[in-house]
């Protein structure tokens, strides 16, 4: 009933490898947006907030479409990538473009949570003490905020596993190629092939559930089981 | 750090030689429902001709704007007549290439247990037949097609009420197959994924729409010679052969 | 010490000029009145586009000269109100936190880890969790920060607000140690006067963000501005003393005001000469036009009405006996003894009421 053949482990590998590209390729970015969203007060921020949340609430295929305009070769930005040799459609790259895309939403709604949460005022106390910014970040507000961050990251990570509608318009459905596990489930379903598709859900369902759920516990506050 | 460098450098030097060696890879974006023939056709030209074949499947829609927006395809190969004349407008596509390569034909299918006997579609009116699955026939092809058909035969408005309008023909095949309805409409070639439905009625070829499947050379593709190659081995009879064994008409 | 600033805030505009010469100086109010507001701003936490500060000759914020230190390079330690430790680190790493500041801005560059440690008795804590400390521990904990960071200046913000009762008064002497051993000037907000009058040297009484009145703590917590305020506060005298006797088995022990007089508190075990302060509820004083006999009270002082001032039915009483007690009676027992100004008269006080710090 279920079939888990050679390329279903390179599918899973494939996969696990760019959304694991992309979670760290966001991270930086990630961080530094959540904390600006929680600690700046500019007139900037709603525009910001809304422009990092968009992916979460448009069609995925819409955010698909649009990231096909920027990254196509007839935009100034795919062309000019294109012009000094980098393709970004139809290939991992592609694929790392959509994940990230569609996965930023959540690190920066969770990771920009944690850092509400640190009390300002204690890192206002570390800079009475001589503390730089810089120090403060990486000495007070990381370290209290990092379950989020990390939490966030998961969830992300989780999520890029999971995309779907981005990737195809971006990547393409190219068997060893761009082809992902939600891809390749995709693709079975409608062949009719679910013995195939139901090995790769299984594999989707397990690292889906690992990541929501350590995700989860990490920001479950304490003494509720 | 030395020693990776040469790592590094040996990896390089191994692709480099073996870049002349290794045969030409086109890149093939095609219709979903070419998924299967083409997988198998893809082994076949590789075993014999060294070279290969990638495919990107997707909806014809899709693969059509990706194309448009520049992304590195060979070929195009379309499940809707429409849209290659849309890329050819815009002149993404290499105009003589072009040829009307596939066609398919509408059918009825009924749950493989199912009791009822249908000779024609005229059938489809008896109270037995409570409800009937197709694709969105407003914007989906496949419903599109059925809806003249129907029409065409002055069935349509007999059955419109009891017609269930559902995603695609995967969903079609899924509501058949569950026996939430009577019967369905999809494609002859699409009939063949599932094995708990039966096909009770082939609209011939004549009286049915007219479904083609284009397929040409893109434009901007780099590797126009292998990929010309490639829609003539399209054209052998070995291939023929293949399409048909899928249930595909091969016009011309 | 200068100070001068101007803050628009939600309900007033805060708006200080004062020029600070004590080494502990009070910043006195009601809830509300801008005291943290104006600490932050010392502090550096706070932007204002109007105002200077200068402390030790140093200038920290001078807008008409452009002149705006961050709050890493003013050199000002700060106890606050809440959330005063880093919860993810140890004590040890809390304290040090600071310590990396260059030791130049420090006045005599001789704070030492262990003296601090030793003074304020946290060695045992050093390696604890913060989430381990109880309310006054994490006090002298952040004190110690603070202290540790060599600053300039050290503004406490209520520093016992959130402690019980019992527990403040096991605080003070610390805040008391840190005072004397340490020449570091202090900025210390409270709305208790028992805590002022037993640490400051100067009040500062604000009122929605304006210095109403300013001067030493006796005469600022008898005036009229002081009545006011008075529905959340208690009327305190707190004194400095030293023992002269105990005795155990009457339970009771004398002790002698700086003016050398004398009063009986509740026993002590304490070698003669101790220093100790002693508080002394305004509530809990008794006036006698004549001297009582007959009575339980242990203390009976022959003094002078200073000054009496009546708000809202309430009078307060200064009155002089050899040191000066604030009193609070009912507006109509002033006005039954016919009490007056110049008036001699005699405190009567029960050994009980007062209570060692």
């Amino acid at each position: 009933m279920i079939s888990f053949s050679e390329a279903t482990w390179n599918i899973t590998l494939f996969s696990l490898g760019v959304a694991l590209a992309s979670t760290l390729t966001i991270f930086p970015f990630g961080i530094a947006l959540s904390w600006f969203l929680a600690r700046k007060r500019s007139r900037f921020n709603s525009f910001l907030e809304t422009v990092a949340l968009l992916p979460l609430v448009i069609p995925p295929v819409a955010t698909g479409l649009i990231l096909l305009k920027i990254f196509g070769r007839r935009s100034p930005l795919g062309g000019w990538l294109y012009e000094r040799g980098v393709e970004i459609l139809f290939n991992w790259k592609g694929v790392l473009v959509a994940m990230a895309v569609m996965s930023f939403p959540l690190l920066v709604r969770s990771a920009r949570t944690s850092f509400a949460e640190v009390n300002p005022r204690l890192e206002q106390i570390a800079a009475t003490l001589g503390a730089s910014p810089l120090r403060i970040f990486f000495t007070v507000t990381i370290p209290l905020a990092w379950k989020g961050i990390v939490a966030g990251g998961l969830l992300a990570f989780s999520r890029a596993l999971g995309e779907f509608g981005a990737t195809i318009m971006v990547a393409g459905n190219i068997a060893g190629r761009t082809q992902t596990l939600s891809l390749a489930i995709f693709d079975f379903v409608q062949l009719g092939k679910d013995a195939e598709a139901l090995g790769l859900m299984v594999i989707t369902v397990i690292l889906a559930f690992a990541g929501v759920g350590i995700s989860e516990a990490l920001v479950r506050p304490k003494g509720v089981a | 750090m030395r020693k990776n460098s040469v790592a590094v450098l040996l990896v390089f030097l191994t692709l480099g030689l073996s870049l002349p060696v290794k045969a030409e890879e086109i890149l093939v974006s095609a219709a979903a429902s070419l998924t299967d023939v083409l997988n198998e056709i893809g082994k076949v030209y590789q075993s014999k001709t060294k070279n290969q074949a990638t495919f990107n499947f997707g909806a014809s829609s899709d693969l059509a704007r990706q194309i448009d927006e520049g992304a590195p395809a060979d070929i195009f190969f379309s499940a809707d007549l429409a849209q290659l004349d849309n890329l050819d407008k815009k002149g993404r596509i290499e105009t003589t290439t072009r040829k009307n390569l596939l066609s398919n034909q509408l059918v009825i299918v009924l749950p493989v247990d199912s009791k009822l006997a249908l000779r024609s579609p005229r059938d489809l009116l008896q109270p037995e037949m409570k409800r009937i699955a197709l694709a969105e026939p407003s914007t989906v092809p496949v419903g599109v097609y059925t809806k003249k058909y129907l029409e065409s035969e002055g069935l349509w408005d007999g059955i419109k009420e009891k017609i269930v309008p559902v995603l695609n023909v995967r969903a079609t095949l899924a509501s058949v197959e569950s026996g939430n309805v009577e019967a369905g409409f999809v494609y002859k070639t699409d009939a063949a994924i599932s094995r708990k439905v039966r096909i009770a009625y082939e609209v011939p070829i004549a009286k049915g729409p007219k479904i083609t499947y284009p397929v040409a050379v893109v434009k901007e593709s780099k590797k126009k010679g292998a990929a010309r190659e490639f829609l003539n081995f399209l054209a052998t009879p070995e291939a023929k052969g293949l399409f048909e064994k899928y249930g595909f008409v091969v016009l011309r | 010490m200068l100070l001068r600033c101007r803050l628009p805030l939600v309900r007033f505009t805060l708006d200080i000029d004062v020029s600070l010469e004590a080494q502990v100086t009070a910043i006195f109010g009601p809830s509300g009145s801008g005291k943290t507001s104006l600490l932050d701003v010392i502090a550096g936490l706070r932007g204002i586009s109007e105002g200077e500060i200068e402390v030790g000759g140093r200038t920290l914020l001078s807008s008409s000269r452009g002149i705006n230190l961050s709050p890493q390079e003013r050199g000002i330690g700060y106890v606050p109100q809440e959330a005063a430790l880093f919860p993810h680190l140890s004590v040890r790493k809390n304290i040090l936190f600071g310590s990396k500041r260059k030791r130049g801005s420090s006045p005599d560059g001789a704070i030492n880890l262990d003296h601090v440690i030793t003074l304020l008795e946290i060695h045992h804590l050093l390696e604890r969790r913060v989430t381990h400390l109880s309310g006054g521990e994490i006090q002298r904990v952040a004190l110690a920060r603070a202290i540790l960071s060599g600053p300039q200046l050290l503004l406490l913000d209520e520093p016992l607000a959130s402690l019980d009762i019992g527990l403040k008064e096991k605080i003070l002497p610390y805040l008391r140690r840190v005072r004397d051993e340490f020449a570091i000037p202090m900025i210390y907000v409270s709305h208790n006067p028992t805590e002022v009058l037993s640490l400051a040297d100067w009040v500062i009484m604000i009122r929605e963000g304006k210095v109403v009145t300013q001067g030493v703590p006796h005469d600022v917590l008898a005036s009229r501005l002081f009545l006011s305020d008075l529905d959340e506060i208690e009327i305190e005298n707190v004194f400095d003393t030293r023992l002269a006797d105990s005795n155990a088995h009457a339970g009771r022990s004398r002790v002698l005001l700086k003016s050398g007089q004398e009063l009986f508190i509740p026993y002590v075990d304490k070698p003669a000469n101790s220093f100790l302060q002693v508080r002394i509820p305004g509530d809990d004083v008794l006036v006698a036009t004549k001297r009582p006999e007959g009575i339980s009270a242990g203390n009976v002082l022959a003094g002078k009405i200073e000054s009496i001032e009546t708000v809202d039915g309430q009078s307060i009483l200064r009155v002089k006996a050899g040191e000066t007690f604030i009193v609070r009676l009912t507006a109509g027992a002033v006005g039954g003894l016919r009490l007056t100004e110049g008036q001699e008269i005699f405190l009567v006080i029960k050994t009980r009421s007062c209570v060692v710090l």
